[in-house]
């Protein structure tokens, strides 16, 4: 059984369809990138996923079980997928230790002690313990990245989910971030990770569905998508792209 | 030199007066700063409701009270509801009266506050799993109220200055006992001059209290 799956997904912004008729799957362990224009609808698709935006139709099938019913607990949905944001998002009147705590005591119930060590398996695991006591203020791009990252996985999500983790770094804080979800992905993370980073697609070298005005155009290996597609429209966004930020 | 002493001769008669006079400016003061503040935290989660409707009323509710001057609203309880049959000693009023003002004021420091805050912050609390109140318990107040620390702090010297008000609906507190100081040996400039130096001896004890309060809690990242 896939861990997600996409049934003919529509969401509408009063009369304007931002996502029409998506489909896709994402099985236990897999990750894949999703690539498209900007205003495509990769954040709008990301968020109906969980439940922060509610879909007008279609189903989103979670180990099996349709998460758009009425009476489905979307909080508890929430807690078992990792999201990860471009503008990491972190709490700022907290420590990089408490931002991974937070969620661990207030909401999977753990003491204080429990919290604590559970967050700085994950810190070391992003190789942030040593800044476990910074206030995201006093942390770099990638540092606070990093943090976004172990605060998701702290609480053993069963998917993370990605919405352009490296658009607001430098290259070189890019590329490391970029090794890091690959070693995630080697780990067996399942990652959904939304990107106009076409060094991220490549070097993860994962599955990438290439969206386009609310539609999935293509579903392919990343090889075959990023250069002399058959399909012009995706020649074009990638050519034009140079390898870089669309 | 000579009217000085005996100035200060009547103000050890008159001592022990004055003093219970700034004891009561004090509670008044004091109480009404930390309802206020426990009044405006409740006022300014009740704007933030997905419920549309006590949002609105809330903000009629802090616009009603921002608009209605104080004293009006002091003279209203006080002289106004004994007719239906409320009497209410002037401390009583006052204190309402008060924090029903002070509250609506904190609210509206706390709602600014609240706009300056990073939406993603609290979409990613959302993500995480966060219920509303949660996310209004550990996101979004811990980072109001210190961002507010200037505004509500301010709002406690208001507090303090503004108690010689309650003097007019009766209250016997220190403005009024150097009032009748004054009435009784007509050293009018003496009394208020007194009066003057007291209050700026209190409003300079608080703005020392809010600097340090604000250095310690300050937001990391927002320090001068
Ligand atoms: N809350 C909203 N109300 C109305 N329109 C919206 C809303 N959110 C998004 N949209 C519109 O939906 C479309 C898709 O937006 P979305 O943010 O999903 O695009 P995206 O593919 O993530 O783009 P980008 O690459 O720039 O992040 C855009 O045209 C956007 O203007
Ligand atoms: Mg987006």
């Amino acid at each position: 059984m896939a861990l997600l799956e996409v049934k003919g997904l529509v969401k509408r912004f009063g009369d304007r369809t931002v996502l029409k008729d998506i489909d896709f799957s994402l099985e236990e362990g897999e990750t894949k990138v999703i690539m498209g224009p900007s205003g495509c609808g990769k954040s709008t698709l990301l968020r109906c996923l969980n439940r922060l935006i509610d879909p007008d139709e279609g189903q989103i099938l979670f180990r099996g079980e349709d998460v758009t019913r009425v009476g489905t607990d979307v909080r508890l949905l929430r807690q078992r997928i990792g999201f990860v944001f471009q503008q990491f998002a972190l709490y700022r009147h907290l420590t990089a230790l408490e931002n991974v705590t937070l969620a661990l005591r207030k909401l999977k119930g753990l003491s204080g002690r429990e919290a604590d060590e559970k967050a700085l398996l994950e810190l070391r695991r992003m190789d942030m313990e040593t800044h476990r006591a910074k206030y995201p203020a006093q942390l770099s791009g990638g540092q606070k990245q990093r943090i976004a990252i172990a605060r998701a996985l702290a609480m053993d999500p069963a998917v993370l989910f990605f919405d352009e983790p490296t658009s607001a770094l430098d290259p070189e804080m890019s590329r490391e971030v970029v090794a890091l979800i690959n070693r995630l992905r080697f780990e067996g993370v399942t990652m959904l990770c939304v990107t106009h980073d076409v060094f991220l697609a490549r070097y993860v070298t994962a599955q990438v569905i290439f969206m386009d005005a609310g539609e999935i155009r293509a579903e392919d290996a990343p090889e075959r998508l990023l250069s002399g597609h058959h399909d012009a429209r995706i020649r074009e966004f990638f050519g034009n792209s140079g390898g870089s930020d669309a | 030199m000579l009217e000085l002493t005996g100035f200060s001769r009547e103000l050890v008669a008159y001592g022990p007066q004055l003093l219970e006079g700034l004891w009561k400016t004090l509670i008044l003061a004091g109480s009404v700063s930390l309802s206020g503040l426990v009044g405006g935290i409740l006022v300014f989660g009740l704007t933030l409701s997905h419920q549309p409707m006590v949002r609105r009323v809330t903000d009629a509710w802090v616009s009603f009270f921002i608009g209605m001057p104080l004293l009006v609203l002091l003279f209203l309880v006080y002289y106004g509801f004994p007719q239906w049959g409320i009497r209410l000693s002037p401390f009583e009023v006052a204190f309402w009266g008060f924090t029903l003002n002070v509250s609506a004021y904190n609210a509206r420091y706390l709602t600014t506050a609240y706009r300056s805050l990073d939406a993603a912050e609290l979409e990613a609390a959302d993500a995480q799993g966060f219920g509303h109140w949660q996310i209004f318990l550990w996101i979004i107040l811990p980072q109001v109220l210190r961002l507010s620390v200037p505004a509500l702090t301010n709002q406690v010297i208001l507090n303090l200055k503004d108690s010689s008000i309650a003097f007019l609906i009766q209250y016997t507190e220190f403005f009024a006992q150097v009032q009748e100081l004054a009435a009784q040996n007509f050293r009018f400039f003496q009394a208020y001059v007194m009066a003057g130096l007291v209050y700026l001896g209190l409003v300079s004890v608080i703005v020392l209290a809010a600097r340090r309060l604000e250095a310690r809690v300050i937001l990391p990242g927002l320090e001068r």
